[in-house]
């Protein structure tokens, strides 16, 4: 009896293992005609259409191919991405953050696309900012996707009850702007402006518009740069605007916590600084009272220059259908699809595409971070963000943060 | 039946002895099917240099101890050791004697009271960790949360616009309540079971010799209950230590930093979030061997119990 059941239990064993790896051989001839695509679920929410138009276009050009588009999210589809190159089970196409690139491009992670550059439209007029994240060591390896710049998105009644007509042509006269609001209102939580003091995002727009920057590469080494007089003269002018105008106690948050769209939509302060889509979410109260405007820069009739998030398409090194992923991305990135993704409020990624929205004009004057291999060790050590807590507490002095910083950025990237 | 009777027998005495056998081995081969290969591949990357590049290359480079060195001579390390043995000391302790306190009040309640408690507990624990923290989150909000409201409101301090996660300090405290709340009904649950063990006349004959309640509770409840706080104890070590879900999700990303970093977060930044397998990999079993070392008290109690049973 007992051995009857040993072997029912085997038996049953061995067949289930027998049809397992059946249907596991029978999934793989499948998929052996299939291009999977990783996109960021922005794509998912905010243009499926641009997807669904792509994926057409290239099955009429790949009759027989399917496309399996996998939405991501951008918390952690860097892990997810890391374990599909341990197991060689790469995505044929990825969306990549733009400050992501430079870490997997140095690693080797991505095929070398230089020589297809001219199959893709408008190569040849790519954002600066994008394209710049998608090179290293003067290959390319990725396509610019598309971008976002950033804007005060600021509330037109408080500004109309102050007597503000315009938006602001410099950057003192958005101070004395703010100011004047501030007079007006005296709610309790009230300030006039809202940013966390540790976005670097946004606060190193200050130093990048008094001709400063954060690294510089030269004779095969980084240089920091934040100590150097321009980058401290902008600092100075960031620590002046937060003081004057943004809440003490947010000197040392980030922006995850809280959004500053929340600080918005609860009417506790008339402007924030941060990328374009934070109009998306300022509240129902105040979406007709909304309008965003380009960040003055210290030169009257200047913009600031602002940082250039976005994205790029890459096609890891180890997919087995690298040509047509370079075709999907051809069709997804086509003209027609780039100024379908304007129509939605993303900047396309190319200059002959832009027209004067708000959103294309900030694109105009844009900075990115250095493209160095370990500038994402810079970014997760945090560096930036604890200089400017520093500073706006004024735990140390501009100069005392900004040469620490510096030194440690200098340190970070020049590691072997 | 007059078939030749001396072959079964062996085979029968043979049969017999393996049977032991026979059914621990299911549970020995999952184990080690389970363990046995990723532990052999955590050792091996430890020992060997293994970031992304080494990844997509898909073999890492022979470095000796060199990813342990590096470890033991990472001041962060020592530091987030000791912030972690501080932090489990504290959630350990409030997590018992909170415990214990609670199982005594359930002793003393009326029936519907305790079950309404009861319910309470089973509550708490059914809810996912995942979950609570996105309620922690809502609670201690810095703009809008229930805590300053609720704190500013009853005059305790100027709490509005407070951010608990100001500082290292003040941040892992959160993560502590919200912990140690949800390792409650566990230690509740299993302490008042041991109580109902303390035998009502010791309890009622100590009382009639004018035993007052603390004497009582530790001359006669204590005895009977120790093993079982023991044992309560020496798994909270083990939970607390390994924390990472509560901390990790809390804090949250970017105000993650190396200041409030406790073992299981310091892992996951240095392996996953540098991509440095290697370093993770030697942290990994650094960690493995501390818990291996404290469970030591708890497998030496438990094969006790299990010779006396």
């Amino acid at each position: 009896m007992r051995y009857r059941v040993f072997a029912v239990v085997a038996a049953a064993v061995a067949l289930s293992v027998v049809v397992a790896t059946a249907t596991a051989s029978r999934n793989k001839t499948a998929q052996s005609n299939t291009l999977t695509v990783w996109l960021q679920v922005d794509a998912q929410n905010g243009w499926p259409q641009v997807v669904a138009a792509a994926n057409n276009a290239f099955k009429s050009s790949y009759p027989g191919w399917n496309v399996n588009v996998q939405y991501q999210s951008w918390g952690d589809h860097l892990q997810k991405f890391d374990a599909t190159i341990a197991a060689n089970q790469t995505p044929d196409v990825i969306e990549m953050g733009n400050t992501e690139m430079t870490k997997y491009m140095a690693a080797g992670a991505f095929a070398n696309i230089t020589a297809n550059k001219g199959q893709f439209d408008n190569a040849s007029h790519w954002l600066a900012g994008l394209k710049k994240s998608s090179m290293f060591n003067n290959k390319l390896y990725g396509v610019p996707y598309y971008a976002g710049s950033r804007l005060v998105t600021y509330r037109t009644d408080l500004f109309k009850k102050s007597g503000l007509k315009k938006a602001p042509k410099s950057l003192q006269q958005f101070e004395s702007q703010l100011a004047a609001v501030k007079a007006h209102d005296h709610t309790k939580g009230f300030t006039p402006f809202y940013m966390a003091g540790t976005d670097w995002y946004s606060a190193l727009s200050f130093v990048y518009d008094y001709g400063g920057s954060i690294a510089n590469f030269s004779h095969g080494k980084w240089h920091g740069a934040l100590a150097s007089k321009k980058s401290i003269a902008g600092l100075n002018a960031y620590k002046k605007f937060f003081r004057a105008a943004a809440p003490k106690s947010a000197s040392k948050l980030n922006e995850a916590n809280p959004a500053p769209y929340t600080v918005f939509s609860q009417n506790r302060t008339s402007a924030i600084f941060g990328p374009g889509w934070f109009s998306c979410c300022t509240g129902k109260k105040y979406t007709k009272v909304t309008g965003q405007f380009v960040m003055p820069s210290h030169q009257s009739g200047k913009s600031m220059p602002g940082f250039l998030g976005g994205s790029d398409l890459a096609v890891p090194q180890q997919s087995n259908s690298q040509s047509q992923a370079r075709a999907w991305i051809a069709d997804f990135t086509n003209t027609a699809n780039e100024k379908a993704l304007q129509a939605v409020g993303n900047i396309p990624n190319a200059t002959n595409l832009l027209n004067g929205t708000v959103n294309d004009r900030a694109a105009k004057a844009s900075w990115f971070v250095p493209t160095a291999k370990h500038w994402v060790d810079v970014e997760n050590g945090n560096i930036l963000r604890t200089m400017l807590g520093q500073i706006l507490t004024g735990q140390l002095s501009v100069k005392k943060a900004a040469q620490t910083a510096s030194a440690n950025i200098a340190y970070t990237l020049n590691q072997p | 039946m007059g078939r030749p009777r001396r072959r079964p027998l062996v085979w029968r005495r043979v049969v017999n002895g393996s049977v032991p056998y026979l059914l621990v081995s299911p549970v020995v081969f999952v184990l080690f099917a389970v363990l046995a290969y990723p532990i052999y591949y955590l050792v091996r990357i430890s020992l060997e240099k293994f970031g992304l590049f080494e990844l997509i290359q898909h073999h890492g480079v022979y470095i000796g101890l060199d990813n342990f060195r590096s470890v033991l001579h990472d001041q962060i390390f020592w530091h987030t050791l000791l912030r972690t043995v501080v932090f489990t000391v504290a959630n350990v302790s409030l997590t018992i004697v909170g415990g214990t306190l609670i199982a005594l009040l359930l002793k003393r309640l009326w029936t519907a009271v305790r079950i309404l408690l009861t319910v309470g507990l089973i509550l708490v624990w059914a809810m996912p960790p995942v979950v609570a923290v996105q309620v922690w989150i809502w609670m201690t909000n810095v703009q809008n949360g229930v805590l300053n409201y609720v704190l500013t409101t009853l005059h305790i301090g100027n709490y509005d616009g407070h951010n608990w996660f100001d500082s290292p300090f003040s941040s892992l405290a959160m993560a502590t309540t919200l912990i140690v709340w949800g390792a409650l009904p566990f230690v509740v649950i299993t302490v008042y079971a041991a109580l109902s063990q303390v035998p009502h006349e010791l309890v009622e004959a100590a009382e009639i010799d004018g035993a007052r309640a603390w004497r009582v509770f530790r001359d006669v409840t204590m005895p009977v209950i120790s093993p079982i706080l023991y044992l309560l104890t020496c798994l909270s070590i083990l939970w607390d230590f390994g924390v990472f879900t509560q901390v990790y999700l809390l804090i949250t990303q970017p105000a993650i930093v190396p200041a409030n970093y406790v073992m299981g977060v310091y892992l996951w930044e240095e392996a996953y979030f540098k991509t440095d397998y290697g370093r993770g990999a030697a942290i990994s079993i650094l960690t493995l061997v501390i818990v291996a070392a404290m469970s030591i008290f708890y497998v030496r109690r438990m094969v006790r119990v299990g010779e006396v049973a």
